[in-house]
């Protein structure tokens, strides 16, 4: 165990004495387009932690400008049709789209991890049954289901974070149970249990730090497709309700009049480009650094 | 025997043969899209809102399905194509008032049912008409005081009535009620006569169903029994098209030839109409209103009604959400139709001081209320004016959007408990050309049908009875002046506007035929 440790830490600096966090920086420094991705994600990230105070004007106050208004010095991304300011709701859709994709993932990330651990490591029929229930909630449509569920709780945050997340689970949890099943047969693990270890020091000390990395990665990369879908669903007139922002409901009012203008549709369309481009970028650059038998020139 | 040519089709010949439709093609002088289209037959190619769901016309619900109906079955009269209000004989020869209560009809000979069940017959008026009252339906009402129809000979009957029904001429016979189906045929296919759904057993007019793909496309074909007026088309292909957006970009991209359009489009069509189209604008029967719950115990003071209805300013709301193309409602009934009120008991601009003190009143500052409003754009946005308005005054609103299955039933009793939660609602109903039509959908019995703000009042129930006997029109005005005050006097509902209809076609394509309301009559469009 010490001599395990030992190596461990000896690993996390190169001969040049730089530590593990700096070699990746530099890793990710030498890809362009994990940088990039990791501006664009600092940009949204920034804009909709700071949205309250940064939004030029109140997101969801009418005619404070003329109604559809091409980009001006007042109003950048122009207007919409009630008049407000585009830029404002672009900004405050994203802390939505922000909210909706942190809280989601979170808990997705956490059932997932507990539940894929528990199939992994616990007896057969334990798995099978946990499969059994994970496959048949991964077998329903995301869009049928969201409706569903909107449709008998009605729509708002809340329900779009729970839609989000109990479809995200069986796919976190997956990835755990099959890596915590490739771990346990390790002679490490088996050690461990001869020398007495009980099952919570096993998973907790054991499997988890190894899981946990790929998983984030995972996550990472999922962020667009839970703003997609958030947007998707405001979209349909079944995200967040009106006035409170979200780029979705941006590109549906646009839509709607974009014989008139189609500065809100540009507005609404360009975030959710950005942000999945970022997010894509800088996940995959991760995953390079993190796990280099899964890049894609191996 | 027959003498069969062998045809074989090579690649040469296929050549060969192209090279030479192009050039006829060309030599006509006629654009290409034109060509292929004359090729395939006199195609009409139209956009519905909502695809068809029910083709029994004793049991109708939805205008769309009437549009319809109106193909495949034939009426004794119906609304003449045109900008007045008119109607016009259909499958009758004649049709007279004998006194109030008796009108005798005389049908054309020789129009046929599909199905080889014979000539339309008195018969077959008579079964058509009376099982609306003995089924039950829910449109029995567009029927209102029918007895029976008495049958003198083949061709010749007469409807009588318990009482004099002045909505008989404008809604139980031309519209959706009004039409006729075959007695042997229905009773074949339903054992009692009662609601056959979406399976017709036979049609009676110049078309019929040739498929039904549906949220897809409704085509209908020439009835080859048809033997009454021919219809222009020999094939209509009816699309169902919710959005208007998307109707319009189906319009642009040539898939449909005449459509509706919103009226938030009308000024970017104006400047920027696609080639060979013309944009008309009608004036349109719908009303829309704001409509409060008045059992739901956040509502259930009519001060806080009040408040909600003095601080609706509707030329605000309009301009918004329609771009100013609609004009203020002043009640259900659109102008120029029996009961039309000149101005409403609020005035449209509404006063917030007067709402504030309603609400004080009241006691309810600082309200919590719920709309619910259908998933559409003018009435998102309409939605979201309406909570700044009432923001001014204290009410923090929650907007619902509801899609349209979900929407359509929230007041309704037979569907669940919703109805009890439900607080605001923006509506909009159709209507045909008779103030009755409105009316008869607010009375005590409807509360919990298609009453959702479960307004009841003795008052209105009686002159809603009464409005139907009276033939004098500014008596019967009266009545329907007298009986939208006592709506709006309830608080419950704040009328908004009866938007306007304008649609689009392709001249090139086809000549449309519709009711002045905008309305198509598609058995009467005619090609060009």
């Amino acid at each position: 165990m010490v001599a395990t440790a030992e190596t461990t830490r000896s690993e996390q600096t190169d001969v040049r004495g730089d530590s593990a966090w700096v070699q990746h920086w530099k890793q990710l420094r030498s890809n362009p387009l994990g940088l990039f991705g990791l501006v664009l994600v600092v940009l949204m990230v920034g804009s909709a932690v700071l949205a309250d105070v940064i939004v030029p004007y109140d997101p969801t106050q009418i005619l404070v400008g003329p109604r559809l208004g091409p980009p001006s010095w007042e109003h950048p991304l122009g207007t919409d049709q009630l008049g407000r300011d585009t830029l404002s709701r672009v900004i405050m859709g994203g802390q939505v789209a922000m909210l909706v994709a942190v809280a989601a993932l979170s808990v997705a990330l956490s059932i997932g991890l507990l539940l894929g651990l528990i199939a992994g490591f616990g007896p057969r029929w334990l798995d099978n049954g946990l499969l059994l229930v994970l496959d048949s909630v991964r077998a329903f449509p995301v869009i049928i289901f969201a409706l569903a569920v909107i449709t008998l709780l009605g729509p708002s945050l809340t329900t779009v974070v729970l839609v989000v997340a109990i479809t995200s689970i069986p796919v976190y949890a997956r990835v755990v149970r099959t890596q915590t099943q490739s771990l346990s047969d390790n002679e490490y693990i088996l050690a461990e249990r001869a020398m007495g270890a009980g099952t919570p020091r096993i998973l907790g000390v054991h499997i988890l730090p190894n899981v946990i990395g790929p998983l984030l990665i995972l996550a990472s990369m999922d962020v667009p497709l839970v703003i997609a879908l958030e947007a998707g669903l405001s979209f349909l007139g079944m995200g967040v309700r009106p006035p409170t922002p979200s780029w979705g409901t941006i590109l549906n009012n646009g839509y709607n009049y974009i014989q008139n203008s189609p500065w809100p549709v540009i507005a609404g369309g360009i975030p959710i480009i950005l942000t999945t481009l970022g997010f894509t970028f800088l996940g995959e650059a991760l995953r390079d650094i993190f796990d280099p038998k899964l890049r894609r020139d191996v | 025997m027959t003498a069969r040519t062998r045809f074989t089709l090579d690649r040469r010949r296929f050549l060969q043969s192209a090279a030479a439709g192009t050039a006829g093609i060309v030599a006509s002088g006629l654009p290409l899209s034109q060509a292929i289209w004359a090729q395939e037959g006199k195609v009409l190619r139209v956009r519905s809102y909502a695809d068809i769901n029910k083709l029994d016309p004793g049991f109708y619900q939805n205008a769309y399905n009437v549009s319809v109906m109106n193909c495949i079955y034939s009426g004794l009269m119906n609304y003449k194509p045109g900008t007045d209000w008119a109607t016009e004989l259909q499958a009758a020869e004649s049709i007279e008032q004998i006194d109030p209560t008796h009108i005798r009809f005389k049908l054309k000979p020789g129009l046929m049912f599909t199905g080889g069940y014979g000539e339309i017959t008195a018969e077959d008026v008579k079964f058509s008409f009376e099982r609306v009252i003995l089924q039950d339906s829910p449109m029995k009402d567009d029927w209102g005081p029918l007895n029976r129809v008495e049958v003198e000979d083949t061709h010749t009957g007469v409807i009588v009535l318990d009482r004099p029904f002045v909505p008989l001429w404008n809604v139980s016979l031309p519209y959706g009620v009004g039409h006729i189906v075959s007695k042997e045929a229905v009773l074949e296919a339903t054992g009692d006569g009662g609601d056959f759904g979406m399976q017709p057993p036979m049609f009676s007019g110049p078309y019929v169903i040739a498929d039904w793909r549906p949220n897809e496309v409704l085509i209908l074909e020439r009835n080859p029994d048809w033997t009454g007026q021919k219809p222009g088309f020999d094939e209509i292909q009816i699309r169902p098209i919710e959005d208007p957006q998307t109707a319009e970009t189906a319009y642009r991209a040539g898939d449909i030839d005449f459509t509706h359009v919103s009226l938030s489009s009308l000024e970017q069509l104006n400047q920027r109409a696609p080639e060979n189209t013309v944009i008309e604008e009608r004036p349109s029967l719908y009303y829309v209103y704001l409509g409060m719950n008045m059992e739901h115990p956040k509502l259930q003071d009519i001060n806080v009604r009040k408040a909600i209805q003095w601080a609706v300013n509707i030329p605000q709301l309009l301009e918004v959400a329609y771009f100013g193309y609609a004009d203020v409602a002043t009640g259900m009934i659109a102008p120029g139709l029996v009961g039309h009120r000149d101005k409403a008991l609020i005035p449209p601009e509404g006063d917030l001081e007067k709402a504030r003190e309603f609400l004080a009143e009241a006691g309810a500052e600082g309200l919590q209320l719920r709309i619910d409003v259908l998933n559409q754009a003018k009435f998102t946005t309409m939605a979201q004016v309406i909570q700044a308005q009432l923001g001014q005054i204290g009410i923090d609103l929650q907007i619902d959007v509801q899609d349209a299955g979900s929407f359509w039933t929230i007041g309704m009793e037979t569907e669940g408990e919703r109805w009890k939660d439900m607080q605001l609602i923006l509506q909009r109903f159709s209507m045909v050309p008779d103030p009755f039509y409105a009316t008869t959908f607010f009375t005590c019995e409807q509360v919990g049908n298609w009453n959702w703000e479960r307004f009841c009042s003795e008052r209105f129930d009686a002159l809603n009875r009464e409005a139907t006997t009276v033939q004098d029109e500014e008596k019967r005005a009266q009545m329907y002046h007298e009986m939208q005050d006592l709506m709006e006097e309830s608080g419950a509902y704040r009328f908004l506007t009866h938007e306007g209809a304008p649609f689009i076609y392709r001249r090139t394509v086809l000549e449309p035929a519709t009711r002045p309301d905008g309305r198509a009559l598609y058995r009467y469009f005619q090609p060009v």
